[in-house]
């Protein structure tokens, strides 16, 4: 259920947002590693459905917190909690009763370090359909297929298909972890700085993905590449210390901050 | 002065007498492997070398006949303070059904007279050890042969075939007799165990015993023609082997009688050619590997100490391998990291340093005192006051040494499992695979390495473990193998031998030990070359897996 934005805006500042579609959306979210100090504070944030949002800022400003929030990889880390909502097309994903499984299925993740498995590549894209329970290997064919063109590693690996994943180059591993989180067919895609263990040619290639794919699907997407953000995002968010300090259509943050300390961080006067 | 103590400083900064160190600590632990193996290989391969007989006179006029063994100087002060160094010399010259011993010292300056006459023969015996002497004589049954030119070899050898032949007609004639007994003996045992229980009253007691008094009589009266049959058959092929004999004259001049079917194997060590003696010792080496044990384990084959070794070997495999990897993985996957798991942690890394006798206890006084009883009562309770499981067996032992061998798969289990990439695993859920699902497909697959490594490690261990086998199934001399023809073949309740134990047994325990030396080192040596062989095959597999699953690696 995708809920209306002007319900949401009504409450919140998005002005900028107004025709746009909800899928993400937070509500006084706290989250804590430990007891001491929270690793996000407050952080009230919607994320508009088909379109590629950014989250910027400096290191451990929480981020990739935030943005492991929305698919609950955070649930890992022994200890940590959290405080507040986050709602994903209008549930809770943090109400009892959930199944994360399903959830993860409907919100991707392509992580920073490529870590394809050791395994075919035909295996690692069909991963998740296969854990997700189909198992008629026509439909996995057709799936690994159409992920691995959405990914744009088709033309590469058609041949190889049954070669370990291993054997890739830095670049067609990450894009092999983008085909697989593809072959899930989820709604979102959280991608947490994709490209920062790869080479300039290997990383215009993901960014060109990303512009590909934004017509079917959200992504958010962390990145510490202003120029990246700004290259492939519609919206951004600059993030400081746990909180959200600016959310903007993109070109309007990066030519005409409204706060001062985004000025200061885009212009490289910190970070 | 100051160039001298910087130099000084230099030599120390750079270590080169502690790098010394190292490498001379190598070379001892290398040398002390390389010579324990050395010295078993030198003496167990020896073994089955035929020696030559030596005939010795010595000068108060004794002869002996037989292979000479070890030589030793001793040095010793006389009377008038002189060092003395005398030479002695040990040789064994059998025939200790006439002399009672196998072995003899004797000083090498007493010697008057050695040759090695090419007559010579040895006869390896069923029973009192070798026997040393020269053929004079033969008997094939319809006649009698006699030639003290010493030309009765060849047919003594066909003879000797024969005899054992003969030897194997009759244990299966022995077998198939037993078999047919087997139900009297049954309905026997159910009349007696009558006769004594009081629980019933007497009447319907004694029409019972009458009634199976009559079956008795029936089974009796229908197995007679067979009966008949193999007892006279089994009385022929005695007959016969009554009279293939040999006369053999021992070199003290005393005539002696030697049934052939009490002959294993004859041979004239000093007229064989190396090839023969090639031979020779194959077939020795491969009686050792695939024969039974004969003369309290000191003679013959070690083949059901191989079966039960490797078999108890597996069984503790089975046993310990899905344990020791389901609970690393409670350990690392599932359990909330914090005091409890820690100090179950160390305890099971203590548990490793638990002397093996212990662990022979427990399986004792648990497997097969509380488990073993219980079993028995349940399953096995018209055998009783027989133990079927209530008493030592390979099952017990086995499992006594997968309790043995826990602590080590686990931790190598546990190592593996933390060797896999917390991205794989993370990538895995985040594709929406429940936990189970990435712990089968990433972390399981991953981790065999590790747990092959565990699995290594507790082979190693658990064969040449002995303490705590012996209270638990391990036997001198198992009657008949865990596995075999009769319902259900795997006989779990068995008891079995073991090559460690056979060691300690014939080295330790035989009643001629002297004798036995020479097998203890062959035992040993295969014992060794067995667990290599295990070890080698988990390794094999282990790097099969290796390669399949390389970590990712930029």
């Amino acid at each position: 259920m995708v809920v209306n934005i002007q319900q949401a805006v009504s409450q919140k500042t998005a002005g900028f947002l107004t025709d746009e579609k909800i899928v993400i959306e937070t509500l006084n979210l706290f989250f804590y590693y430990s007891s001491d100090s929270p690793a996000l504070k407050d952080v009230n944030i919607i994320i508009p459905q088909k379109k590629v949002t950014a989250f910027i800022g400096p290191s451990g400003c929480g981020k990739s917190t935030l943005l492991r929030c929305f698919n609950r990889m955070n649930d890992l880390i022994p200890g940590t909690y959290h405080e507040g909502k986050v709602l994903i097309e209008g549930e809770d994903i943090n109400k009892t009763g959930i199944r994360l499984e399903r959830l993860r299925n409907k919100v991707g993740m392509v992580f920073q370090k490529s870590n394809p498995f050791p395994m075919s590549i035909w295996e690692n894209v069909a991963f998740g359909p296969k854990v997700n329970g189909i198992t008629d290997n026509t439909d996995l064919d057709e799936m690994v297929k159409s992920a691995l063109i959405q990914a744009d590693l088709w033309r590469e690996v058609k041949e190889r298909l049954d070669q370990s994943a291993l054997d890739l180059s830095g670049g067609q591993q990450q894009r092999l972890c983008i085909a697989r989180a593809l072959a899930n067919k989820p709604h979102i895609i959280l991608m947490d700085e994709p490209a920062s263990a790869l080479d300039p040619i290997s990383t215009g290639k993901i960014e060109e993905t990303i512009d590909e794919l934004k017509n079917q699907y959200t992504i958010v997407i962390v990145t510490h590449n202003m120029q990246q953000a700004a290259r492939v995002s519609d919206y951004t968010a600059f993030m400081m210390t746990g909180e959200i300090i600016e959310f903007n259509d993109t070109r309007t943050l990066f030519t005409n901050p409204d706060k001062k300390l985004t000025e200061e961080y885009i212009t490289g006067r910190f970070g | 002065m100051s160039q001298a103590s910087g130099n000084i400083s230099y030599f120390r900064q750079k270590g080169d007498p502690y790098v010394l160190m190292t490498s001379l600590a190598l070379l001892l632990t290398l040398g002390m492997v390389v010579l324990m193996f050395g010295i078993i290989l030198f003496q167990g391969l020896g073994f089955f070398w035929p020696r030559d007989l030596q005939e010795i006179t010595l000068k108060q006029g004794e002869i002996y006949l037989g292979e000479i063994w070890e030589e030793e100087t001793v040095h010793f002060k006389n009377s008038q303070g002189r060092l003395i160094s005398e030479s002695e010399i040990q040789i064994k010259k059998g025939n200790r059904d006439l002399s009672g011993r196998d072995f003899i010292w004797f000083k090498k300056q007493d010697i008057s007279d050695q040759k090695s006459p090419p007559l010579a023969t040895a006869f390896e015996r069923m029973e009192y050890g070798n026997f040393y002497g020269y053929i004079t004589g033969l008997n094939l049954g319809d006649k009698f042969i006699e030639d003290s030119a010493g030309n009765l070899f060849q047919q003594s050898s066909k003879a000797l075939e024969k005899a054992m032949a003969n030897r194997e007609k009759r244990e299966d004639l022995e077998n198939q007799l037993n078999q047919l007994l087997a139900p009297l003996a049954g309905l026997q045992r159910e009349i007696s165990l009558l006769e004594i229980d009081h629980s019933i009253e007497p009447e319907a007691q004694a029409k019972k015993i009458d009634q199976l008094r009559m079956e008795l009589q029936n089974l009796e009266r229908k197995i007679e023609p067979d009966y008949q049959k193999y007892s006279g058959l089994l009385q022929k092929v005695a007959d016969e082997n009554e009279q293939l004999f040999l006369l053999v004259q021992t070199a003290e001049g005393a005539e002696v009688h030697l049934p052939l079917e009490k002959v294993v194997r004859l041979y004239q060590p000093n007229r064989m050619n190396i090839f023969q003696k090639t031979g020779f010792y194959a077939g020795k080496l491969w009686e050792f590997i695939a024969a039974d044990p004969r003369e309290s384990n000191t003679e013959g084959g070690v083949f059901p100490a191989i079966f039960g070794t490797v078999m108890m070997v597996l069984l503790m495999s089975i046993a310990v391998v899905p344990v020791g990897v389901l609970a690393a993985l409670y350990l690392n996957e599932y359990a909330h990291q914090g005091t409890i798991i820690r100090l179950i942690r160390l305890s099971v890394n203590n548990l490793a340093g638990v002397p093996s006798i212990v662990f022979g206890i427990f399986g004792l006084g648990f497997f097969i005192y509380i488990m073993g009883s219980s079993i028995d009562q349940l399953f096995f309770s018209n055998k009783l006051p027989e133990p079927t499981f209530g008493t030592g067996g390979i099952l017990w032992a086995s499992l006594t040494l997968a309790l043995l061998t826990l602590p080590v798969v686990v931790v190598a289990t546990e190592e593996g499992i933390l060797a896999v990439p917390r991205a794989n695993k993370e990538g895995a859920l985040a594709l929406g695979a429940t936990r189970w699902q990435m712990i089968r497909k990433i972390v399981l697959p991953n981790a065999m390495p590790g747990i092959l490594t565990g699995l290594i490690l507790a082979i190693s261990r658990g064969a040449g473990e002995v303490a705590p086998l012996m209270i638990t199934g391990v036997v001198k001399l198992a009657p008949s193998l865990p596995i075999d023809a009769s319902f259900p073949f795997l006989h779990l309740d068995r008891k079995f031998m073991h090559l460690g134990f056979h060691i300690y047994d014939v080295g330790f325990q035989s009643p001629n030990v002297e004798a036995a030396k020479p097998m203890v080192y062959t035992t040993a040596l295969l014992l060794i070359l067995i667990v290599i062989f295990l070890n080698l095959l988990a390794i094999y597999m282990r790097n099969r897996l290796r390669k399949k699953y390389k970590t990712a690696v930029f």
